[in-house]
């Protein structure tokens, strides 16, 4: 049943229909592109995610230690893969997001792109540079799409976005169950299906079955309720063979899963605004913080929140041994979990399963309930 | 091939001088009592010189100890404790010296009291700033530049970096966050911006800035009058302690001895063979590369890592004088690569040696695409060779110069 959500990501036959319709179809590079822009002017937002295994076209374009989110997407770029793009839109997140969109739009053309400048703190000035930075991108955005921009038409794609994060907010509450009403593989499935379709469509298409999903049995017969951790993560295959030897993954902090829809949007505020507070303050931008605190600290208090709301008693971190944010921080993140068994795993593709499954298995068995 | 005989520009001297100056500036400011900030490079260097405060470098105390060979036990400790094998050898080599100060070479950096927080370059410099004011448990103070395209600059001049404009909206940002950056040292230091003082430091520093512009200008000439191996210094002049005294006081000789070099036409060997555009950050463990190929007639004409480091200061407008460092192509979109291409074109360049620095995305994501522009506008061919910048153990120097002969064989 839910496998439509993941044939969705897979296919892209929803962005195939949406190009049919007429609509322009805008490519994000990070969770922190206000998507409710894109969508206020009548297009269709899609985070970005490359799907090839193997990078050999990237290669002779960039370094092979680099993230392998970073390669597969220039990799299935230069593919040919993101033909049905009209643009794509990137932000300064990190050295590899910032060059990554340099590298992109330098050896793949599309007919739109913009760079969001992000400031890294949240200081009155920042808010509203950043408010005022979010703005320009809408307006050339708005120019190339020959669309006026209307903040009104920005409201009503807040409340869709923010109906969005309700819904994805009750679905992975149905994870902290005792008996959890849906897989970690389950979950990351129909997050990668929302990445790909207006937010409309997935919200009708998850109304309709959340119900089901509520009255279901929920997964008994596990031994070991897990939290994964990790940045642009998103292979199905470790999380599978995870749950396969007897874990259920019942929270995440990935960015491509959990990081993607935390965090409301104030409806009440000017909608730039607000949406600069959300895209700086929740912690799926795990780089900006207020100016007094670390956004270290803001991430180790979200992964914390969410250990405490799932009551997952271990924690697996999915470490792309080319990602500088998880170089950087899981030590400090590790200390800070001081209580909980963590294993580290370093991650690259093409995923081996053989490679992880003694360590993850010792691992479970070590700390089953 | 033959070896030449080999006369650099005897700016080691210059370099001792200066050091000896900033390190017994660095004591009495200790003794005194003064803050110690911990800064990065294109920081607003000058205002450490406003302010009286202790200055240390997160990168030149690293680049240090992999000159003196301590850095990759230290990169080791950093590791051992779970940091990344892929991030900035910079970090793992600072961060190893406050875990296991005892391997460190001596003396290591002071501990810092407040941390500056500038992205000129790289995130890799904010996430640092991070860990470290974790660590020490001191206050941070954040700048973070654009990361500039076409579209708010128009063309920059590589050396002077002047633009042909800048977006007022993101000037006026930096500005602020500038002047915040004031305050905040004001709170660190509990005094008062002194403006007599603003002003006298932006004037020395203006004077040393031109001089040191004209130094890459004049490594342009033909025949290429010294080596990378005493050039790759002058980004510490420009990066940490421009503003001071002492780095007017180097400028200054510095200037003369290459300037009457390029008079006489003398080059840094008898007989140039070939001219080579050099980037990415220098293997600090290494260095003695350049020399090995200048001596087999392969001299640089063009360090592009320098050429980030120098701009032309405006005392008349000191806050967009600092905004405009990070004008460099390091800090832009690769569009702006473009803008190399001219001064390529007046060295008279035959071939390209590019350093992808392991772990260091800001540098090494540009390189295949810099080799790319080079080729297909200028024909210039590109070695590239893999090298962090304190550990030779991914590169050890004999094996680059296997690569670095094989490639001047194949530019013949
Ligand atoms: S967060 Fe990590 S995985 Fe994501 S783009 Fe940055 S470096 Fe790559
Ligand atoms: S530019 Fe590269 S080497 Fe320098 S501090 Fe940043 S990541 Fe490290």
């Amino acid at each position: 049943m839910l496998d439509d959500f993941y044939q969705f990501f897979r296919s892209k036959s929803k962005i195939g229909e949406y190009k049919e319709a007429g609509r322009k179809i805008i490519g994000t590079l990070c969770n922190n592109v206000p998507e409710e822009i894109i969508h206020s002017l009548g297009a269709v937002p899609v985070r970005l995610l490359g799907i090839s295994q193997t990078t050999e076209n990237a290669r002779s374009k960039l370094p092979s230690w680099i993230c392998y989110y970073a390669r597969r997407i220039l990799e299935d770029g230069l593919k040919g893969e993101f033909s049905q793009l009209d643009g794509i839109v990137g932000m300064t997140t990190d050295d590899t997001k910032m060059h990554l969109y340099s590298a992109y739009t330098f050896y793949v053309k599309h007919g739109f792109s913009y760079l969001i400048q992000t400031p890294y703190v949240r200081d009155e000035l920042s808010l509203d540079f950043f408010a005022g930075e979010l703005e320009r991108f809408a307006v050339k955005l708005s120019q190339y799409l020959s669309v006026e921009f209307d903040e009104e038409k920005l409201r009503s794609s807040v409340r869709v976005y923010n109906r969005f994060r309700r819904l994805c907010e009750e679905l992975c509450d149905l994870r902290s169950d005792d008996a959890p009403k849906l897989s970690g593989v389950d979950w990351m499935k129909i997050m990668l299906g929302s990445t790909c379709m207006l937010k409309d469509d997935f919200n009708k298409m998850l109304e309709e079955k959340l119900e089901h999903i509520k009255d279901s049995e929920g997964i008994k017969d596990y031994v070991l309720r897990v939290h994964v951790s990790g940045t642009d993560y998103y292979d199905l295959e470790i999380l599978s063979l995870i749950e396969s030897m007897g874990a259920v993954i019942v929270s995440d902090d990935l960015c491509t899963a959990t990081g993607y829809f935390a965090g409301f949007v104030d409806e009440g505020k000017n909608p730039l605004r607000s949406l600069a507070e959300r895209s700086l303050g929740c912690s799926s931008c795990i780089l900006s913080s207020h100016p007094d605190s670390l956004s270290i600290e803001d991430r180790i208090a979200f992964i914390k929140e969410r250990i405490k709301k799932s009551r997952a008693k271990a924690v697996i971190i999915l470490r792309d041994r080319g990602c500088e944010i998880c170089g950087h921080q899981y030590p400090l993140i590790i200390e800070a979990l001081h209580s909980l068994p963590v294993l580290v795993l370093d991650m690259d593709i093409p995923v081996s399963v053989e490679q992880y499954a003694t360590r993850i298995e010792a691992f479970i068995e070590a700390h089953a309930r | 091939m033959k070896f030449q005989d080999w006369k650099p520009l005897g700016y080691k001297t210059l370099y001792r001088e200066l050091f000896r100056k900033h390190l017994a500036r660095q004591n009495d400011l200790l003794k005194r009592g003064r803050p110690t900030g911990w800064f990065f490079s294109f920081h607003p260097s000058e205002l450490i010189y406003v302010f009286d405060v202790v200055s240390a470098f997160p990168e030149q105390y690293p680049a240090y100890c992999a000159a003196r060979g301590s850095s990759m036990d230290l990169i080791d400790t950093s590791m051992s404790v779970g940091y990344g094998h892929f991030i900035c050898d910079y970090f793992k080599t600072t961060l190893g010296s406050i875990i296991e100060p005892e391997k460190a070479t001596q003396p290591t950096m002071p501990k810092p009291d407040f941390i500056v927080d500038t992205r000129a370059l790289c995130v890799a410099h904010h996430e640092m700033a991070e860990v470290f004011s974790k660590i020490y448990r001191v206050p941070r103070y954040v700048v973070n530049y654009p990361y500039w395209t076409r579209d708010l600059l128009g063309k920059v001049d590589e050396l002077t970096k002047i633009p042909e404009r800048i977006d007022e909206f993101y000037l006026e940002y930096c500005v602020e966050k500038l002047k915040g950056l004031v305050g905040f040292l004001e709170e660190v230091t509990g005094e008062k911006m002194d403006e007599a003082k603003f002003k006298e430091v932006f004037r020395v520093s203006e004077e040393t800035s031109k001089l040191l512009v004209e130094i890459p200008r004049l490594m342009m000439a033909k025949p290429t009058p010294g080596s990378q191996r005493e050039l790759g210094d002058l980004v510490f002049v420009a990066f940490f302690v421009l503003g001071s005294s002492y780095a007017y006081e180097f400028a200054e000789k510095a200037y003369n001895i290459i300037k009457d070099r390029v008079k006489r036409g003398e080059g840094v060997v008898p007989e140039e063979k070939c001219r080579l555009l050099t980037f990415g950050i220098m293997p600090w463990h290494s260095l003695s590369l350049y020399e090995y190929c200048e001596r087999l007639g392969a001299t640089f004409p063009v360090n592009l890592y320098v050429n980030t480091s120098v701009y032309l200061v405006n005392p008349e407008k000191p806050f967009e004088s600092m905004v405009r460092r990070s004008l460099h192509f390091a800090n832009s979109t690769y569009e702006m690569m473009e803008d190399i291409l001219e001064n390529v074109k007046k060295a008279d360049i035959d071939g390209a040696v590019l350093f992808e620095n392991t772990g260091c995305r800001i540098t090494s994501m540009i390189i295949r695409p810099l080799a790319d522009l080079l080729y297909s506008r200028l024909g210039i061919p590109s070695l590239i060779i893999e090298a962090p910048q304190c550990d030779p153990r991914v590169t050890p120097l004999g094996k680059a110069k296997m690569q670095v002969e094989a490639f001047l064989e194949s530019l013949r």
